[in-house]
């Protein structure tokens, strides 16, 4: 299973999407298409206030409005918190409401235009109380104190992470602080040839979506909770909505559906908990939409950062120590995010470099915004700006041109990562020259045109649990069940392409299923660019069961012992001579009552020593009159493994891409008094189709991933360290550095003034 | 309440309405037909585009009284029984699409583009296509499925 002898059916062929046919006609049920008979409407009323005392609701007006089927507040709820590593985040706020946008009452009506008659109605009366917005001030021994009460913990909040993890430390607000590294940094930068010290700020962005988070909730009448929910890993939701409820998991199930869009935003319950309490307090199903401004205001967007370096070199701009902070801005509530420390923002904070010294601290710190939560890749987008224009700052201070920086210091084969992880089989030069020579790095430029680079690594996920179900009935058709949706990355079709790899045979004689959380096994769902490892795993060990299976059946139509049976590249089944194919097997079988046959695979989570690399090329042409950047080009190096679908591995390139291309050059929750007021889309400006540049894409395949078929992961690669690439462009088009993100016209007006009033 | 008359997919059918009514909530609750999806609510991100009288419009900006007497198409109406429209062909063959959720609408508002310009520059494509947002794709693939459904370079 190396990749090498593949049946030229299956894996590495741009197979159509197996959710095709039902996405282009409108058929696939997304969680909102969902409708059961007698269902009503939730909707919630939201905080004003940064921090308030709710010091009364009165809410006796909206019951008494016809078609109003409950109302609920903090007092109706249990006091249950939820999260999904630190337990603070209330069905609805009970007394203290700590940001703007947090629900603080709710209503289940017949139509949805009842509902929001129905919150107008309720009179709540709040108490403003002193809130803090920036970590910075929220650290200060002042600072008002969001969660004064202890949080409950998951267990294994340290596990995985390698360093010194402190929940809950004692400084203001302080939800997690980690301090990891190793070496001497204090010395080695006393006796540096030279120190660069950089700050960088990296706002929220949000994951954009274009499916809003909804949920569906109907308890029937034998106690069973039927869900249909856009959420990307529903095994794990389950687990979380039992226990914030009190109920054994196989009393509620999730449905399958269709997820419009994850982006790592939807792995919370968000509304689910409050849904399943308007259900039960008005006994009918209830659908809950969150609209656009919700989203926006009050969703899980990325978390801010606030990064600083401080870096000692050698005379040769070799990397000797990095010291590095980062101070992630984590909102009113932690509960949405499933770790106690974002992991790509100190696993990523020294970027893909031979650091023989580093000191790494991460701190993530509440404030009275918005909460933060997951979005791709967590902590490591915000990092990966900060860590590749910090580098590149060096270069352009010692003369040194930007590529030849990164060749001088980027790990190659047998390097250990700057927090001493194990890397094989790594081709950061290789890759790195063929992205430059595909972009024309040394070609001469036109002034006021600019050219930037970027790199980055990232190991494929190799973590969590995968399990798949195959099934070959009496027409030789082989099912595969999956325990979580397709986010859109292709997973489904990749697990079909891998399912007919195994067997010989065409992705056609495949069908793939999602079973709901009673009938399928256990799946963590979509993260830290896993599925196509784990999957790719469970899926080989289903397999192999499943040979033995149709070996043992061969062999009694044979005539021949089980040892005597070889298959065939084309999945047949032979001994002495005669060879039988899968259909005919089965078909034989069928008429003993053995078919059809099932196995059960699951994955092998563990350390890898395997990781993808990408290195990124971009063109920019700057206006010195007006400040505005115009993005012309982008070259994407990728370091890859055996593709299994070149349609959706070159789709996951693409997609990443652009939403880099929105964090750089748009994107930006900007907050006014602690509101978001980038409430609408006309004002979070996501990419549209006129934003995209030139892209070439060049390939460097034969990395040898370590999962089957040595596949391994592009997901995140073409995302997290793009907007560095582009930056750096603008520096090396008119000489303006920016420190923070997005790029705007204002920002290089302003940089290019201040050079203006130095010269 | 009202009665409007349309043609809906080919179809004429005559219903009651509110005069409140939104076209995405007529076309989703009141006939079922949820291939429209609604996400911003407010004519930015192009996801419940449909077309009125061959025109793009979003449905989450329009009355379902404004479809009075219009031929409205959504896409479950574009493919002929089993056999796909053309763009829906060229959407699975290039992937134009990822989650889907955006589909839809992207399908439409080209359809709108080609009926009237068959063999469009992959300039005016662009051109033409930025009312639809798509999160996923980052719209190489979109511009390739179009493209290809017109035959262009």
């Amino acid at each position: 299973m190396d990749g090498t002898n593949l049946s030229g059916k299956a894996v590495g062929q741009p197979i159509k999407r197996v959710d095709g046919i039902l996405k282009v006609t409108g058929r696939a049920r997304y969680a909102g298409d969902f409708i059961v008979p007698g269902m009503l409407f939730g909707r919630c009323l939201r905080s004003p206030h940064p921090s308030a005392r709710i010091v009364a609701i009165d809410t006796a007006k909206a019951k008494a409005l016809p078609g109003v089927r409950a109302v609920l507040t903090g007092a109706d709820v249990p006091d249950t918190l939820y999260g999904r590593m630190c337990k603070d985040v209330p069905v609805l706020a009970k007394g203290i409401a700590r940001f703007v946008g947090e629900k603080v009452a709710a209503v289940a009506a017949d139509t949805l235009e009842i509902a929001e008659t129905a919150l107008e109605l309720i009179d709540v009366q709040y108490e403003a109380l002193p809130a803090v917005f920036t970590a910075e001030e929220a650290m200060q021994p002042s600072a008002p104190v969001v969660h004064p009460e202890p949080v409950e913990l998951l267990p294994g909040a340290a596990a995985g992470i390698h360093g010194e993890l402190k929940m809950y430390p004692p400084i203001p607000n302080v939800i997690s602080q980690l301090n990891i590294g190793h070496g001497d940094v204090a010395s080695v930068l006393a006796s540096a040839h030279k120190i660069f010290e950089h700050r960088f700020a990296v706002p929220a962005v949000h994951q954009g979506y274009i499916e809003p988070h909804t949920c569906l909730i109907s308890v029937g009448t034998d106690g069973l909770v039927d869900v249909w929910i856009a959420n990307k890993g529903p095994h794990i939701a389950r687990g979380h909505m039992a226990a914030a409820l009190g109920l054994a998991e196989n009393r509620i199930r999730f449905n399958p559906v269709v997820i419009g869009g994850d982006f790592g935003g939807k792995g919370s319950l968000m509304d689910t908990l409050l849904c399943y309490h308007l259900a039960c307090a008005a006994g009918r199903p209830v659908k809950m939409v969150m609209n656009s401004f919700e989203e926006l205001t009050a969703g899980n967007p990325r978390h801010s950062a606030d990064i600083t370096f401080r870096t000692g070199v050698d005379r040769d701009a070799k990397l000797l120590a990095i010291e590095a902070r980062v101070i992630f801005n984590a909102g009113a509530y932690a509960g949405f995010v499933p770790v106690p420390t974002l992991h790509g923002g100190y696993g990523e904070l020294a970027g893909t470099y031979r650091v023989p010294n580093c000191a790494i601290e991460v701190l993530r710190v509440y404030t009275n915004t918005v909460p933060r939560g997951h979005m791709r890749a967590p902590g490591a987008p915000q990092v990966a700006f900060a860590v590749e224009s910090h580098i590149d700052m060096i270069a352009r201070e010692m003369g040194i041109d930007p590529v030849e920086m990164r060749r001088r210091n980027a790990i190659t084969d047998g390097d250990l990562t700057p927090l001493g992880d194990k890397r094989k089989q790594l081709r950061c030069l290789e890759t790195i020259d063929a992205g430059a020579r595909a972009f024309g790095w040394d070609k001469p430029k036109a002034a006021g045109v600019g050219r930037g680079i970027s790199i980055y690594e990232h190991p494929p996920g190799n973590f969590g649990r995968s399990t798949v179900a195959l099934t070959i009935g009496a027409d030789g058709r082989i099912v595969i069940q999956l325990g979580s949706p397709d986010t859109g990355t292709g997973f489904h079709t990749i697990a079909g392409q891998l399912v007919a790899e195994h067997f010989g045979a065409s992705p056609d004689e495949v069908d793939v299923t999602q079973g709901d959380t009673l009938t399928s096994g256990f799946e963590a769902g979509a993260s830290g660019q896993r599925l196509t490892t784990t999957i790719g795993q469970a899926i080989a060990a289903a397999a192999d069961k499943m040979k033995q299976e149709l070996t043992t059946l061969a062999a009694e139509r044979l005539n021949c012992a089980p040892v005597d049976i070889r298959m065939g590249d084309d999945g047949s089944f032979s001994a002495a001579g005669n060879t039988i194919d899968r259909r005919t097997l089965m078909s034989w079988a069928a008429t003993r009552g053995r078919a059809p046959l099932s196995c059960q695979g699951e994955n092998k989570p563990g350390p890898t020593d395997r990781t993808s690399f990408a290195a990124h090329f971009a063109e920019v042409a700057v206006d010195r009159e007006t400040g505005q950047v115009r993005l012309r080009r982008i070259v994407t190096a990728h370091d890859i493994g055996t593709i299994v679908n070149p349609i959706t591995h070159q789709g996951q390139i693409e997609g990443g891409l652009i939403q880099a291309v929105g964090q750089a050059m748009t994107e930006q929750i900007v907050l006014k008094d602690g509101a978001v007021i980038t409430a609408h889309l006309g004002d979070y400006k996501l990419p549209t189709v006129m934003d995209i540049p030139i892209l070439e894409t060049v390939l460097l395949p034969g990395g040898g991933g370590a999962a089957p078929f040595a596949t391994t992961a592009i997901g995140e690669m073409s995302n997290v360290a793009v907007p560095a690439a582009i930056t750096n462009a603008v520096f090396d088009a008119v000489g303006v550095r920016l420190v923070a993100l997005p790029i705007s016209a204002e920002k290089v007006l302003d940089g290019l003034s201040k050079k203006a009033g130095i010269a | 309440m009202r009665t409007i008359k349309l043609t809906l997919n080919g179809s004429p059918i005559s219903r009651e309405v509110e005069d409140s009514r939104l076209l995405v909530e007529f076309l989703r609750e009141d006939l079922k037909l949820t291939g429209t999806k609604e996400s911003c609510g407010v004519g930015v991100c192009g996801a419940c585009t449909v077309l009125l009288d061959g025109k793009p419009v979003s449905a989450c900006l329009a009355l379902a009284v404004h479809a009075d007497g219009c031929a409205v198409t959504t896409i479950e109406g574009i493919a002929e029984g089993d056999r796909l429209h053309p763009l829906q062909e060229a959407f699975l063959a290039h992937g134009g699409f990822q989650c889907g959720i955006c589909t839809p609408g992207q399908i439409l508002a080209a359809k709108a583009l080609l009926d009237a310009k068959p063999h469009p520059t992959r300039a005016e494509i662009q051109d033409w296509m930025m009312g639809n947002l798509c999160r996923c794709t980052g719209y190489y693939k979109i511009i390739e499925s179009i493209a290809a459904a017109a035959g262009v370079e």
